[in-house]
Order: structure tokens, then C-alpha cells, then sequence
């Protein structure tokens, strides 16, 4: 499992770093508010496997307040799309990046905007998702809430159940669990890719 | 009189078969400590604070005495004399503590992660998360042993270990479990597997009993040394990482309630 997340991480940032220029004087701050750090032993070491991330500096996390900061030089564009992917490849749950970069200017990442639903429309359900912990729940109710339509979701770590609400006209229960398996979770009707299970962290593995 | 015979005989297996009964006497609040080790030297308690980066020494009631900073995600620390050994697992290293000056422990090997160390007499071993495995240092050699895996003798991220007279005890994590080595690295027993435990991070292994600690579900599960299950302590604690026993006392580190619970037993 570390080494499927090194990989991907370095690979990633290598593909960054062999398209800049040997400037790297200026550097970006970023900072990105995780959720879901309750293990201190996976923490601690996906901050360690951050810091071995070739370009990455300063790499730092606040456990109390799921800040993480670090600087990444500026000519390498790194996107907050990236960084959220790295994040989530990491093991941690983005919840958000702020990006300040080396010429002063600011970037955020945007909120989702919750349309109106009707009433009628909302189904409350609950289901089966496979987890341990509370890295495990972070990544579980994001996956749900990121698909459109679903309007909240709650995973209780003792029963196992994901209670979801979301827009019937929009979206249906099986999507979800189809998302929720997507990163890294069985339900009862959907598996997690052995290649997606085998990159969670080691206090996430329940098979 | 066949039944007083009964009640009689009865009584006497229950008395005979008394477990050491582990009852709390106190909470010490650490403040915006972040405990993950534990260990007792020049009387007094010292804590691995792995969010904060540092090493505190208090009195046991709890009253800090001094704060060694300067320490990467200190881990499962132990001692012996006046030294500290402190596993960094964010540069790789076992650090010693003595008399405010910090060296670093020579190993033939390189770590990654490293977790937990353990001394006793002139033998170490230290829990290597990443690698899957223990280094063990028998006064003579280092030797590696275990690999990844969930079979018996293989580890899923150890976190703390443990050296006895004559064996080896391996906090094996995230295989939910405990096991016991010989010295030369052979697995004897596999304890706690069927006891629903989510993340076994924390051992401490007394003349007579085991202490494991399931840091998911809050209890700290109590074993005799065949691997019996004998009590199940549970509070209002959160969170639980190590155990250490002082003066038929034990002590539980509780990461998220940023609390010493004091246990003591009746018997």
C-alpha cells in the first residue's frame, strides 16, 4: 500500500516537474484543510511520505486543526484540482485548498452550491458501507456528498450504515453506492477495486 | 449436605480462579498533550507527544517536570537507567534522551517509520511500520524478522514492541492483533484475533499478564501470558496508545482524550 501511494504521488509530481523551468526560486503556499485525521500512526506517515515528494517543502499538519501546509515551487503551476487529487491519492479527505502563490494572488476552492429541492423529491435512506475509522468516515461521506443530487450523508462508524438524503428525481441510491465503492468502500451491492482498496490507508483496510 | 458440599467446593473454584481486577482510581488531564508512548525513568512518567513533536517528563500526578522539544512524530518510547529512547517516525531514527543531550542509536539497517523500540538489558527492537517487520538486536547481532502479511508471523503495520526474559511481544496493529515471538524470531502465539479489536497499537506486558490496547473501540483488553482473555477495561476514555505499569498501577495513554487513566487492581 505505501508503495502504491509513493508511486502515484512521485509520478504525479514528476510529470509536474519535468515540464518547468530550473527556476525555482518563488514558491506557492498551499494550505488544505483535511478531514478525518483521528490515526495518528497513518497521519503521521503520510506526512512523512509528503515530505519525500521531490519539489514538495515545508510539509507540515496541524492534527488538532487538519491543516496541512506546504510550499511547491511556483513555476510548476500546481493546480488545486491536483492538489486535491494528491490529497485524496494520499489517503486524506480534502475539504479545502487555499493556494497563495508566489506573486501574492489567491485561489480557493469553490463551494458547492446546493440547488432547492422539492420536498417531495428528497429520500432519506440508509445502507451498508465497510470502514473502521474516522479517516474511513471523511472519505465516505465525501464520496457520497460529491455526487449531484445527494444532499447529505452521515456514516455512523459503530453500525456501518450511511444514512443519505438526496434528490430521488436525480439521483438514485445505487449511484451512490456505486460512488462510495469508487473510493475504496464495499457496500452490499457494490465492491471496491482491489487496486483503489489496496491504497487505503492501513488503519482504513477492513477485508 | 451434598449441596452445602457444593456451594462450598463452588465458592472455592471462584476464589481459586480469581483474576487480577483492574479498577480506575483517577484520570490525570494532559492538557493539549497528544500522548502516543509511554515510559518511567528517574521516577518519573514520560510521554511521546506525536502531534506536538515533543517528549514531557511529569511527577506521577501529573505535573510536568520538564519538555524536551525538538522530536519528529515521537512514537512508542521505553527506557532503562536514565536514558530515553525515543522511536522519530518522521526522520527514521531512534533517539536517546539522557541528561538533556540527544544522540542518536546506531543500527546496521535502515527504518522506515519506525514506531515502537523496546530495551532490556543489552538487547533492542524496534517496531518498523513501513517494513512490516522487527529489528532485534540480541546483545550480539541485529536481526530482521516478519514481512507483510496476515499470516501468523507476518505483520500489518507493527506500532510497539515489547522484550521479556525470554520473549518477543509485537503490538501487530492493523492485523488487529498481538503475537509472541521467541529470540529467534519464530512466532509462538497469536493473542487478542478473535476479539474484535480495531487497531492494536499499544503493548505492555507485566510478570503475569498482557495489556493490549484497541485504539478504535476505546478498551485496553487484558490477557494472561497463554493469551487468555481475563478483563476488558473500558471507560470513558478515547483513543487509547500505550500501557505502563508503576507500583501495581497501570497507566493508559488516551491520544484523543489527552489523558493519563490510572487502573489499579484489588487483588
Amino acid at each position: 500500500m505505501k508503495y502504491s501511494i509513493i508511486m502515484i504521488l512521485a509520478f504525479s509530481l514528476f510529470g509536474i516537474t519535468l515540464n518547468s523551468n530550473a527556476q525555482n526560486s518563488n514558491k506557492d503556499n498551499f494550505e488544505v484543510k483535511v478531514d478525518g485525521l483521528g490515526c495518528p500512526f497513518c497521519a503521521y506517515g503520510l506526512e512523512k511520505k509528503f515530505k519525500e515528494l521531490k519539489g514538495i517543502k515545508d510539509v507540515k499538519i496541524e492534527m488538532e486543526t487538519g491543516i496541512m501546509n506546504f510550499t511547491f515551487p511556483t513555476d510548476k503551476g500546481l493546480s488545486i484540482e491536483k492538489v486535491e487529487s494528491q490529497v485524496e491519492e494520499a489517503g486524506y479527505t480534502p475539504v479545502s485548498v487555499v493556494i497563495t502563490r508566489g506573486n501574492g494572488k489567491t485561489e480557493t476552492s469553490e463551494r458547492e452550491v446546493l440547488e432547492e429541492v422539492a420536498e417531495e423529491a428528497i429520500v432519506e435512506s440508509a445502507f451498508f458501507v465497510a470502514g473502521n475509522c474516522g479517516m474511513c468516515k471523511a472519505r465516505i461521506e465525501k464520496a457520497a456528498k460529491d455526487v449531484s443530487g445527494v444532499l447529505d450523508a452521515n456514516w455512523n462508524k459503530e453500525t456501518k450504515d450511511l444514512i443519505v438524503s438526496f434528490d430521488g428525481s436525480k439521483v438514485s441510491q445505487e449511484e451512490i453506492e456505486n460512488a462510495v465503492a469508487k473510493s475504496g468502500h464495499d457496500t452490499n451491492i457494490a465492491t471496491a477495486d482491489d487496486d483503489i482498496y489496496d491504497k487505503l490507508p492501513g488503519c482504513c483496510q477492513y477485508r | 449436605m451434598r449441596n452445602l458440599i457444593l456451594i462450598l467446593l463452588t465458592i472455592c473454584l471462584i476464589s481459586c480462579n480469581q483474576e487480577i481486577n483492574w479498577t480506575k482510581t483517577k484520570s490525570i488531564d494532559l492538557g493539549k498533550v497528544t500522548p502516543i508512548g509511554l515510559t518511567y525513568a528517574n521516577g518519573n512518567i514520560w510521554l511521546a507527544d506525536g502531534d506536538h513533536n515533543q517528549i514531557v517528563e511529569m511527577n506521577l500526578e501529573g505535573v510536568v517536570q520538564k519538555v524536551y522539544e525538538g522530536f519528529e512524530r515521537p512514537m512508542h518510547i521505553d527506557s532503562q537507567e536514565d536514558a530515553v529512547y525515543i522511536p522519530e517516525y518522521g526522520t527514521d531514527n531512534i533517539s536517546i534522551l539522557k541528561d538533556g543531550q540527544k544522540s542518536v542509536m546506531e543500527i546496521q539497517d535502515s527504518l522506515d517509520a519506525p514506531a515502537g523500540v523496546a530495551i532490556y538489558k543489552n538487547e533492542r527492537a524496534i517496531a518498523d511500520f513501513y517494513n512490516h517487520r522487527i529489528l532485534y538486536f540480541n546483545g550480539t547481532k541485529w536481526m530482521s524478522f516478519g514481512e507483510e502479511g496476515k499470516a501468523r508471523g507476518e505483520f500489518y503495520y507493527p506500532t510497539d514492541v515489547q522484550i521479556t526474559k525470554d520473549k518477543i511481544y509485537v503490538a501487530d496493529a492493523y492485523n488487529n492483533r498481538a503475537q509472541v515471538f521467541d529470540k529467534n524470531g519464530t512466532a509462538e502465539l497469536v493473542i487478542g484475533n478473535t476479539d474484535k479489536l480495531n487497531a492494536a497499537t499499544g503493548i505492555y506486558v507485566s510478570s503475569k499478564q498482557m495489556f493490549l490496547t484497541d485504539f478504535e473501540n476505546n478498551r485496553v483488553l487484558v490477557y494472561d501470558l497463554k493469551g487468555k482473555l481475563t478483563q476488558t477495561i473500558e471507560g470513558d476514555f478515547e483513543k487509547p496508545t500505550d500501557i505502563l505499569m508503576i507500583d501495581k498501577q497501570i497507566y493508559i495513554s488516551c491520544y484523543k482524550s489527552k489523558e493519563l487513566v490510572v487502573y489499579s487492581n484489588q487483588n
